[in-house]
């Protein structure tokens, strides 16, 4: 994947990710994040999985970990690695998506991702378009 | 690392350095590190010194926000934290002072076997292991667990694990907490994190979490390794695990809901992974019960390991477990928050400890030891990493005095796992193991070379630190034989 960055941090993982919009910008890092923790074993991949999430928060920043968050635990408790996400509403405090995975089985895996974190986040929108900084605890 | 930290630092003695309160205004108390000139250097490569700084501005915070030689950038505190805060003065809990892994601790067995003994069975053993202890992003165990079990396990710990045979009441006397913190909460664990924990038990997780095979190589204390039957050459087994899936959702809930409490205790931290509320408020409280029932799951779960290993143990050797003396030193915990009673001015306060990246450390005599190991202080368990050694250290009066009874707890990272990963080549890492006698076997492709020697501090000098500071005492350290890596 050549969306996002690496961020150098000692223990853990962290991401930069472009985007020309938020929609963009939040299916960019969840693509990441799963890119970082397995990679397909198979050119194609069948049984998908569509999962509908839905995520409020008090503002953007809060409903950007949480997303990730919700997407790592449905990954671990569905056995799920997610390759593809739809969103269908994003504002400042609600989002509504569709992410749609395939079982981890059909990956190969890397390094589990424990939780995104506050820690150093960055959301920001300017004339280049979204970027986002997360670090994620590995 | 291209930022390097300014952060002023005064040195205290040779063994500590303080950031001064007037730093940032708002650091309610200043910041104590322990290290040496040297450590030093690798500490301010990165910005674990700011978060130190930042751990000062917590509510009711007592004395310092300390740090141990192992510091490393974290998220919140940085790993390597040590603090306490004062219910009784609006002191907070964070769940970040604890980290996603609750209660990611270690434990360290003995055996009857001389290096001798054993040295032709390494490999069959690291495979045996390999093959029977479920490791790696996602694993189950083969220790099925139903709903209400699951329960049982929150609130029990250890006690579950050894009432369905899988260990003795002597492992329950030799592990932090008896391996079962009262006051767990089931109620407080959401759905989601019953979930995730269901099917994890027994499975050792993927990272930093190991189990190896040691023989000692070196015994300082000779009363202490006597009455530990500890001699040199002698084999013993190390494991390293958490609470997996559970753990990091508890963290994850309550992150989410404490993230509103800053606003409502009217709270000011520089960093919002601090997020926090009071020991006393319901958030608080709630918290603390949830956090319980995750460590108490962390050590259910390294005794089913110790139990798989044994077992393994058992099939390669054809004899008993007790047979082979296969018997447990201590398990400690290494990601917590306890309520503890701590003398501050001459006064018995209880507070609340968060040790994340730190190990309890309680010295001779302490009530919470149990008698067996009431002379020679709690033994302390320090890994380092898969090329160097690992140590078993005992608690001492001065950290009781210093640290609130808490050390460092292992090597702490140097290198960034991006860097690592560009720096070191698989192929090679594994023959100069192999050239030092040690066999890896892992389930992650990227854990070795994430996980490689050059990647750490050197655990040597750390614990040199923490030995020469006095919050600990060596008792022997220990090299890798096999390691088995999530």
């Amino acid at each position: 994947m050549d969306n996002y960055e690496l961020i150098e941090h000692t223990a853990d993982i962290g991401i930069r990710v472009k985007a020309d919009n938020l929609d963009d910008l939040f299916k960019n890092a969840a693509l990441a994040m799963f890119d970082i923790m397995a990679k397909r074993q198979t050119p194609t991949i069948a049984g998908q999985t569509q999962i509908e999430i839905k995520q409020k928060a008090d503002d953007l920043e809060e409903l950007f970990v949480n997303w990730l968050n919700e997407l790592l635990c449905l990954s671990a408790t569905k056995e799920l690695i997610f390759c593809a996400f739809q969103i269908n509403k994003l504002d400042e405090n609600t989002l509504k998506a569709i992410a749609i995975g395939s079982n981890i089985k059909n990956y190969r895996v890397n390094t589990e991702i424990k939780a995104a974190t506050y820690h150093q986040l960055k959301l920001k929108n300017d004339e280049s378009g979204w970027q986002a900084e997360v670090i994620f605890d590995v | 690392m291209s930022e390097i930290a300014q952060v002023p630092l005064e040195k205290i003695d040779n063994y500590r350095w303080r950031i001064p309160k007037s730093y940032k205004p708002g650091m309610r108390v200043p910041g104590i590190i322990y290290a040496d000139e040297k450590l030093l250097k690798d500490i301010r490569q990165d910005k674990a010194l700011e978060q130190v700084a930042n751990v000062a501005f917590l509510p009711g915070i007592v004395n310092a926000s300390l740090a141990m030689p192992d510091i490393h950038w974290g998220y919140g505190p940085s790993i390597g934290a040590v603090f306490a805060t004062d219910p009784d003065a609006d002191g907070v809990i964070t769940p970040a002072g604890v980290g996603f892994d609750v209660n990611c601790g270690i434990r360290l067995l003995k055996t009857n076997f001389q290096y001798e003994d054993i040295k032709d069975k390494i490999k069959d053993l690291v495979y045996a292991l390999f093959n029977d202890i479920p490791s790696g992003l996602g694993s189950k165990g083969d220790i099925r667990v139903s709903a209400k079990e699951e329960r049982e396990i929150l609130v029990n710990g250890s006690k579950w694990a050894v009432e369905n045979g899988y260990g003795t009441q002597e492992d329950l006397e030799c592990t932090e907490e008896y391996g079962a913190i009262q006051g767990a909460d089931p109620q407080a664990v959401s759905d989601r994190a019953y979930e995730r924990g269901k099917a994890q038990s027994g499975t050792l997780g993927s990272g930093n979490h190991f189990l190896e095979i040691q023989v000692i190589d070196q015994l300082y204390g000779r009363d202490i390794c006597d009455e530990l039957g500890l001699t040199l050459g002698q084999i013993t087994i190390m494991i390293h695990s958490g609470s997996r899936g559970l753990g990091y959702q508890v963290c994850d809930d309550y992150t989410r809901s404490m993230i509103h409490c800053l606003q409502k205790y009217n709270i000011n931290v520089p960093d919002r992974q601090l997020a926090c509320a009071p020991v006393n408020s319901p958030e608080g409280k709630a918290y603390l019960g949830a956090m319980k029932c995750a460590a108490n799951y962390a050590w259910a779960n390294r005794q089913c390991l110790m139990y798989l290993t044994r077992q393994v143990f058992e099939r390669v050797f054809g004899m008993s477990w007790q047979k082979m003396g296969m018997d447990l030193i201590y398990d400690v915990a290494h990601n917590i928050a306890k309520i503890e009673k701590h003398v501050i001015n001459g006064k018995e306060k209880t507070l609340c400890i968060h040790r994340k990246g730190a190990t309890r450390a309680f010295p001779p005599g302490h009530p919470a030891l149990p008698d067996r190991y009431k002379k020679t202080g709690q033994p302390v368990i320090i890994p380092g990493d898969m090329g160097r050694n690992s140590y078993l250290l005992v608690g001492t009066q001065k950290a009781m005095e210093e640290t609130f009874g808490s050390t460092c707890h292992g090597a702490g990272r140097l290198m960034s796992r991006t860097a690592a990963t560009k720096s070191i080549n698989l192929d090679a890492l594994l023959k100069e193991l192999e050239s030092k006698g040690i066999m890896v076997k892992a389930s992650g492709r990227g854990t070795i070379v994430e996980e490689a020697p050059a990647a750490y501090k050197d655990v040597n000098e750390v614990v040199d630190v923490v030995h020469n500071a006095g919050i600990s005492k060596r008792v022997c350290r220990m090299r890798p034989l096999g390691v088995i890596k999530g």
